[in-house]
């Protein structure tokens, strides 16, 4: 199973050359399966990235298939989805995976982002590829060979945010954006649902140090220690602030290493970057 | 009046290392007179315009924000412009008055949940929504004079030209050009033949490129949609976006000053924006000054703040 990030910014996208080393796309994931399976959770405007390359691929042939993960539907998780050419292309299958929210299913949701008012496309009547949604439940189901978990750990406005695990063999990735730890329920949960993951991706915009007005967002010092906690070998920090450069992201990442190490932690710790392939 | 261009960028906002000369920041441009501060589109050039405000020793207070229409690259700004969220601002929004919802019910709920934590309560600043149409003059701040007329683009979108003290910009980011398809409010499925075949339609689309025409004629800038090239303009006539030669077609009749090429297609690299511009530079036939809106640009004439 193999990691690659499209998209690692919260919020906003920032294109700009100080944002260019980590990346200013916002949140988008792929995960590749050993047979081939693509699995990718959130579909900010990195997804708009790995659409374009995907096109010489069967996907552009209209043959091609994937799963989307949604954790939730803000902009930055979600509005990447209608812009690829491959989601236009008739034959290409979308199992999409998502929250039904207080304001309707995912696919109301997603169909009301595709109004004429906001988007040329006119409604999902009109997109070519089969886009077929399914809501998130806690019961696990298969791409593959890969394992899906779900757990709603968090809500906004009463809408769920589902944390995302994938497993294939003996190796995991979870996935986990957008909560706070206000108490010991969701902490307790997000440990068991974490525990002993090879990777966790975990958002976490801001320090401890910093004071911004952001309740609906871990901190990174969180991030660690949830996975010290879970017994974690990676922790990857993404949504990274619109504000974050690449510079102070290296600051960052080398300090709470420096910790890591004093501490004599087994953790290994990065900021996600767009680009590479990581092996889980 | 002084021009600064802060997204280029058309569709989606792009953040990649062959496109950061002209930027990959979508549709956002700021126009000073005097006191004045006008914004037209919000697309995510906005945050960093927001930012630049607040480095200003007195920004402005009142802020006129000029939307051309409500497709997602010119709105997905707005929620990250600082100054909405401080009280002592007023924001004047103008945008098409619709049938189908309200402005500020369009606003509204592209930033609350399910997409977005924040509700029109939580945002500071004093807003106004106003719903404009085509076809209309109004005075901004008694020093600008705001024109509009119709572009051709699916569910229509406006077109801007503001005028103050013997300069005058037009802002047309999204158009289609005016013989193949007549978009509306309704979608148009493209089967490969013109769909404006009626004497009525081809009737409206003369009109609307005359209107286009006047609005932009002896402006001193006109910026202007020009997303494709050629080849793919003859592939994707529906999208309602012009080639960057119809953009010189259009500057050359109007007989501007300066034709900004805009809306950048959000797979041309720098290279290619530069191949495009050359080609419109070499075949251009008057002494119009062509050239290619990038982040950052500053255009000046006349009374300047």
């Amino acid at each position: 199973m193999k990691l690659q990030f499209w998209g690692v910014r919260g919020y906003v996208p920032t294109p700009g050359a100080e944002y260019l080393r980590y990346g200013g796309n916002t949140c988008c994931t792929a995960i590749y399966g050993a047979g081939g399976e693509m699995v990718v959770i959130d579909t900010g405007t990195g997804f708009c990235q790995l659409g374009d390359t995907l096109m010489t691929t069967e996907f552009g042939r209209g043959r091609g298939e994937m799963t989307l993960l949604i954790t939730h539907t803000y902009w930055d998780h979600i509005l990447g989805l209608p812009f690829p050419g491959l989601v236009h292309i008739p034959g290409n299958r979308l199992h999409i995976y998502g929250p039904d929210s207080t304001r309707g299913s995912l696919e109301m949701v997603y169909n009301g982002m595709l109004s004429p008012v906001y988007s040329p496309v006119y409604g999902l009547a009109h997109i070519g590829a089969t886009h077929s949604f399914q809501p998130t439940t806690t019961t696990p189901f298969t791409v593959g060979g890969m394992r899906v978990s779900a757990l709603p750990l968090s809500r906004r406005n009463r809408s769920p945010i589902w944390a995302y695990r994938v497993e294939e063999g003996s190796r995991s990735l979870v996935y986990i954006t957008d909560v706070r730890y206000t108490d010991d329920q969701i902490w307790n949960q997000a440990l068991q649902f974490a525990a002993g993951a090879s990777v966790l991706v975990h958002s976490a915009p801001y320090t401890r140090t910093e004071q911004v007005q952001d309740y609906g967002h871990s901190r990174v010092e969180d991030a660690i220690e949830l996975a010290q906690e879970a017994a974690v070998e990676r922790l990857i920090i993404f949504h990274h602030a619109q504000s974050r450069t690449d510079d102070q992201l290296d600051l960052l990442v080398s300090n709470y290493r420096r910790q890591l190490s004093d501490d004599e932690s087994p953790l290994i710790l990065d900021a996600a970057r767009e680009g590479p392939v990581v092996e889980v | 009046m002084i021009v600064r261009i802060w997204g280029t960028r058309g569709s989606y906002p792009v953040a990649r290392a062959e496109m950061l000369r002209y930027g990959g920041n979508t549709t956002c441009v700021e126009v000073r007179v005097g006191d004045s501060c006008i914004i037209l589109d919000a697309g995510t050039g906005l945050r960093q315009l927001g930012e630049a405000l607040g480095r200003e020793p007195n920004p402005p207070t009142t802020i006129n924000m000029l939307i051309t229409h409500t497709h997602w690259d010119h709105i997905i700004g707005f929620p990250f412009f600082a100054p909405i969220f401080s009280p002592q601002n007023r924001l004047e929004i103008y945008g098409l008055q619709r049938t189908q919802s309200s402005l500020r019910k369009t606003i509204a709920n592209a930033l609350s949940d399910p997409l977005m934590p924040i509700g029109l309560e939580d945002l500071r600043a004093n807003l106004s929504f106003h719903e404009i149409h085509e076809g209309l003059e109004f005075q901004l701040d008694s020093r600008v004079r705001v024109c509009t007329a119709r572009a051709n683009h699916p569910y229509r979108a406006l077109a801007y030209r503001l005028e103050s003290d013997g300069a005058a910009l037009v802002f047309i980011p999204d158009t289609g050009p005016f013989h193949t398809v007549l978009f509306g409010d309704e979608r148009i499925e493209w089967t490969g033949k013109p769909t404006a075949n009626t004497d009525d339609d081809l009737l409206a689309l003369a009109t609307m490129r005359a209107q286009i025409i006047n609005l932009a004629r002896g402006a001193d800038w006109l910026i202007y949609d020009s997303q494709f090239t050629d080849e793919q303009y003859a592939r994707f006539p529906h999208w309602g976006h012009s080639s960057a030669s119809q953009a010189r077609e259009i500057a050359e009749e109007a007989g501007v000053g300066q034709l900004l090429l805009f809306h950048h297609d959000p797979h041309h690299t720098d290279a290619q924006i530069d191949a495009m511009l050359e080609e419109q530079r070499a075949i251009c036939r008057s002494d119009m000054i062509i050239t290619a809106a990038y982040e950052g640009m500053e255009l000046r004439k006349g009374d300047l703040p």
